[in-house]
């Protein structure tokens, strides 16, 4: 026997309530790492290279309200733009879907090749989507969510615009951060919004991350005072703000992660303080034999640790497993595209769980080494 | 030096605090060990035996007076020293056995071993030789539960003395034991005061297991009586 063997024959001795403890502590673990992984899914922008290139022009009263097709002209004139495409959504349904579950955009073709920049075009034609005003370009995801190839037909119903357009597919794109959008000629809107006159947004590339802010600033200053004024923000920010309009995730989880944090640590202090109450009498005996006050303390942090660790292990290295082999894009209709349980949110999770381990030790240990032994003794005969 | 006390008692006063009231345990007790004695601590509930035993023992602390083991004031250790102290001077043996469910008689009496700095090989062979010296060298590896009282009390004997301490306190070790299985201890303890140089201090309420002693002492109302 050695002193490890000790420890673990010690924390070992009551199956139950060590499946119990283990059991808690793992499915508190499972529960903050998926609370975790939904907030970045949720309140993370797309971190590509092309994110900070990309900068968005909106209307400043609203989201929903058109700019003027004439600023066009501008916003491609100021230093720093490299490209420049309308881009507004559509929001139409997709084969009988009762909800939208990925964006439609209309955009310029030409003008949009330039803004796929971490994009590249996996299969069928760009110039062929450029020609044809009546096809469509399809991030990848959809098209093998939907099981389509180039040259099948797309057709939506419009919610916002009177047009249900018929589109065929001509390219489709892959490697962005989001790889499930559809886009088509803004020319088919032009029709039915007056020949052309406005637009949703303005999607633009700068010629680099350093000129933004200025361009940014540009933009704004252009369209100040005028009947539509702008709000240019980078596709970052943009993000940041839509979400914004879910309510406040970030707080949401922090809290309901608070609350299980709470409670892990209120299962491990009871669990410890149960078992090392059940052994006070065991424990004035290891002190009558020698052992000190700080051994003792060891044998019960390393016996609180260990339930911890073992029960972080299940709970995280399950979540991963389960979350990594589950086909959740599908399962969410693809409002989750990613969940990623990633090593920095296992570590938290690890870190948690071990700091609580620790915590739970203190209390039982405290009493332990305030005990003394002719009192423990005392307790037994 | 060979005849002088292995432990001096002098004028020991332990005073417990209940409540408002204070309970004198021992009132000015003074006695002297010699080396290799069998000493049987007797006397009413609340005279004081056990108190005396576990102050000479180092497992709690007097309010005034002296217990010196072996020339070293037990009182005057701290907390850290005293534990050393208890590990390679004192063996203890416990009415209710005290064993560690868990672990197999040999791994029991292996425990205190752990402190030391033997090597797995020296542990194990002390460890065998303290199950022999006390006949349970065949059911070394069975758990408490397999064992029967007598065989338990034996096996904290020899958990007792696997340390090689100079003293062996036992407190009632025979209350819990059926007449057979209590002379089999009675009988252990006294071989280990005559033949292997232990001094041995035992609580007991017993007349019987007190004749298995060298001496006895005592106690009423926390003091030795005449």
């Amino acid at each position: 026997m050695n002193v490890l063997s000790f420890i673990a024959k010690n924390a070992l001795r009551n199956g139950r309530r060590v499946t119990l403890t283990v059991s808690s502590v793992a499915v508190s673990c499972a529960l903050l790492v998926t609370l975790q992984t939904l907030q970045r899914e949720l309140t993370i922008p797309p971190e590509s290279e092309g994110a900070s290139l990309r900068v968005i022009v909106r209307n400043k009263v609203s989201l929903m309200q058109p700019l003027p097709a004439r600023q066009l002209s501008v916003i491609e004139r100021i230093p720093g733009v490299v490209a420049v495409s309308p881009f507004t959504f559509f929001g139409g349904t997709y084969a009988g879907e009762t909800v939208t579950s990925f964006a439609q955009f209309a955009i310029d073709p030409e003008r949009f090749r330039g803004l796929l920049v971490e994009g590249r075009i996996a299969s069928g034609d760009y110039d062929d989507f450029v020609r044809d005003r009546t096809s469509c370009l399809v991030g990848a995801d959809t098209m093998t969510r939907y099981k389509l190839k180039v040259g099948d037909r797309m057709k939506f119903t419009g919610t916002f615009y009177p047009i249900d357009p018929d589109l065929r597919i001509a390219a489709v794109f892959a490697g962005t951060v989001d790889d499930r959008g559809v886009f088509f000629n803004h020319k088919l809107l032009d029709d039915v919004t007056g020949g052309g006159s406005t637009v949703g947004t303005w999607y633009l590339r700068v010629a680099s991350a350093k000129v933004a802010p200025d361009v940014i600033t540009a933009i704004n200053a252009a369209f100040a005072n005028s009947s539509a004024e702008v709000r240019a923000e980078t596709e970052r920010a943009f993000q940041m703000s839509f979400m914004a309009m879910l309510g406040d995730v970030k707080s949401l989880t922090l809290s309901i992660s608070a609350v299980v944090v709470f409670t892990l640590m209120l299962v491990s202090v009871s669990t410890m303080s149960m078992s090392i109450r059940e052994r006070f009498r065991e424990l004035a005996v290891l002190k009558a034999l020698g052992f000190r006050r700080r051994e003792i303390f060891s044998f019960i942090l390393a016996e609180s640790f260990g339930l911890a660790f073992v029960g972080a292990v299940f709970g995280i290295g399950g979540t991963w497993l389960f979350w990594s082999h589950i086909n959740l894009q599908k399962l969410s209709n693809g409002f989750l595209i990613y969940f990623e349980v990633t090593p920095r949110i296992m570590a938290m999770g690890g870190t948690v769980a071990a700091v609580l381990g620790i915590l739970s030790a203190i209390a039982p240990a405290i009493a332990v080494a305030r005990m003394s032994v002719a009192d423990g003794l005392r307790t037994l005969d | 030096m060979a005849n002088d006390p292995i432990v001096q008692v002098r004028d020991l006063r332990k005073v417990f605090r209940q409540g408002d009231l204070d309970v004198i345990a021992l009132n000015g007790v003074s006695v002297d060990i010699a080396p290799c004695e069998f000493v049987a601590l007797m006397g009413p509930s609340g005279s004081g035996k056990s108190t005396l035993l576990h102050l000479i023992a180092g497992i709690d602390r007097p309010t005034s007076g002296t217990v010196l083991v072996q020339g070293i004031n037990v009182a005057e250790l701290n907390e850290s020293q005293l534990a050393d102290w208890r590990n390679q001077n004192v063996g203890f043996v416990f009415q209710t056995f005290n064993l560690i469910p868990v672990l197999t008689g040999f791994e029991n009496v292996e425990l205190p071993l752990l402190l030391t700095q033997l090597k797995r090989s020296e542990r194990r062979r002390q460890v065998e030789t303290a199950l022999e010296l006390v006949g349970l060298s065949d059911r070394m590896h069975h758990r408490p539960d397999q064992l029967s009282g007598g065989q338990q009390q034996r096996v904290a004997i020899a958990r007792a003395l696997v340390t090689d301490p100079a003293l062996i306190v036992a407190d009632e070790p025979t209350g819990n034991l059926d007449a057979k299985s209590a002379a089999d201890v009675m009988l252990i303890l006294q071989a280990l005061a005559r033949s292997s140089g232990k001094t041995v201090i035992m609580v007991t309420h017993d007349p019987k297991a007190a004749a298995y002693g060298t001496r006895s002492l005592h106690l009423e109302k926390g003091e030795i009586a005449a």
